[in-house]
């Protein structure tokens, strides 16, 4: 299952455009949904005014290697959830992040690099397992015990609502690829296959179609509002209180 | 002054929620981030305001002190044990304010659940769970046990 390249199997019996294209429509699905959002929420707007407002109330301008350091420190918070206060929730994201991240890049990889090879000398089918391991388990974790709603609100771990859009596909997407794949490796019944490939393609379209109304796009808003939060604080016009100079700890 | 939540800076961790003694922080069910879902019954203990680790939860100044258009910005800063509070007047005037919160470091007292069980004896004595040891002494002092003299003792 490390070794054998799933999409291989697509290709004997679709041509290898088919899924190239798929993985087209779905990059330019996310990027019109994403695009989508920031007008039609008025995110743009929200995050222009916030910007001019805060240029105005600025102590100082931030040169470009200041900026260009609190970009990379960012990344760095980022790269390592840092915002999480909470061990568990933060693992599970960092598995979600870093298995999402292996998953989708090595999926493209395979798609157009490798197409009709079934056993390619590379890597690439062992990451995209493990990728989507990574995303199931941290993807399940965070399901079932660390949803806020699940875990202080008293709802139950099968309650879902729109908040869990992005989540539940994920999971159900990244499930039924490895389904898919498992019965592909072990040469299962033709028609089982084509059943599990047509779940995932289902699944994925709606993790990738639906970005307009879930979470998909806190992926990409999350490090640039980190981003503004730190350029108010190092120019001044944050409007968080200075921190102090004193401590109050006097004994441990 | 009840508290509201910035829907920007929340994180949707559940902090509030977990700590709020009136339970009235609530998780919004479709964007999933805290809500104070009853603000006229919020106490006003601000341990929300304190738990929040993206300070994304700000506190509604009462009209007195703090006329519309005004802004209450709390920072938490557990490491140094102080809580700092900003507050924006509408003519642009700035109040700070910092206080100490803890003499303790962040999250080094336990939870009661995290003690070990005491043991059935411990029910029989005079001293609450935790002495002497909080009291950081070895043993709460005692009254001096006279002996009363046998005359007194018969008046």
């Amino acid at each position: 299952m490390f070794s054998i390249n799933p999409f291989a199997q697509v290709a004997a019996g679709l041509s290898a455009a088919f899924m190239q294209t798929y993985v087209v429509l779905m990059v330019l699905a996310v990027i019109a949904g994403t695009l989508f959002d920031v007008a039609h929420k008025g995110s743009a707007k929200f995050f222009e005014r916030r910007k001019k407002e805060s240029r105005a109330r600025a102590e100082r301008e931030l040169g470009g290697g200041e900026k260009l350091m609190l970009a990379v420190e960012t990344v760095a918070e980022a790269a390592v959830s840092g915002e999480f206060c909470k061990w568990p929730r933060r693992l599970s994201h960092l598995l979600m992040m870093y298995g999402f991240i292996l998953y989708v890049i090595s999926t493209a990889c395979l798609v157009f690099s490798y197409p009709d090879n079934a056993r390619p000398d590379s890597a690439l089918p062992a990451l995209w397992t493990l990728g989507a391991c990574m995303v199931l388990v941290g993807g399940l974790w965070f399901f079932f015990f660390l949803r806020v709603n699940v875990a202080f609100d008293g709802d139950s771990p099968f309650h879902v609502g729109r908040a869990d859009l992005f989540v539940g596909s994920l999971i159900l997407s990244v499930l039924s690829a490895l389904v898919w794949h498992a019965m592909s490796a072990a040469a299962a019944n033709p028609a089982a296959i084509w059943i599990t490939f047509g779940i995932y393609l289902f699944f994925t379209t709606v993790l990738f179609g639906t970005v307009v109304w879930s979470k998909f796009a806190h992926m990409f808003f999350k490090p640039a509002v980190a981003f503004q939060r730190r350029v108010e604080e190092a120019d001044g016009s944050s409007d968080l209180p200075r921190p102090s100079t004193e401590n109050y700890i006097v004994r441990s | 002054m009840p508290t509201y939540t910035d829907m920007t800076r929340c994180d949707g961790c559940g902090e509030c929620v977990d700590i709020c003694p009136s339970d009235i922080m609530h998780i919004d069910p479709v964007y999933r981030r805290s809500y104070n879902i009853e603000p006229n019954f919020c106490w006003e203990c601000y341990s929300c305001v304190k738990a929040c680790p993206q300070n994304a939860i700000d506190v509604r100044g009462y009209a007195d002190f703090a006329p519309l258009g005004h802004k209450v910005r709390v920072l938490r800063e557990p490491e140094k044990g102080v809580i700092s509070w900003k507050i924006r007047y509408r003519d642009g005037r700035i109040k700070e304010f910092a206080f100490p919160i803890r003499t303790t470091p962040w999250g080094s007292i336990k939870a009661a659940g995290e003690y070990e069980k005491p043991d059935a004896a411990a029910f029989g004595t005079q001293m609450l769970a935790h002495e002497p040891t909080a009291l950081h002494i070895d043993a709460l002092p005692t009254l001096e046990q006279k002996t009363i003299p046998a005359k007194q003792a018969k008046a």
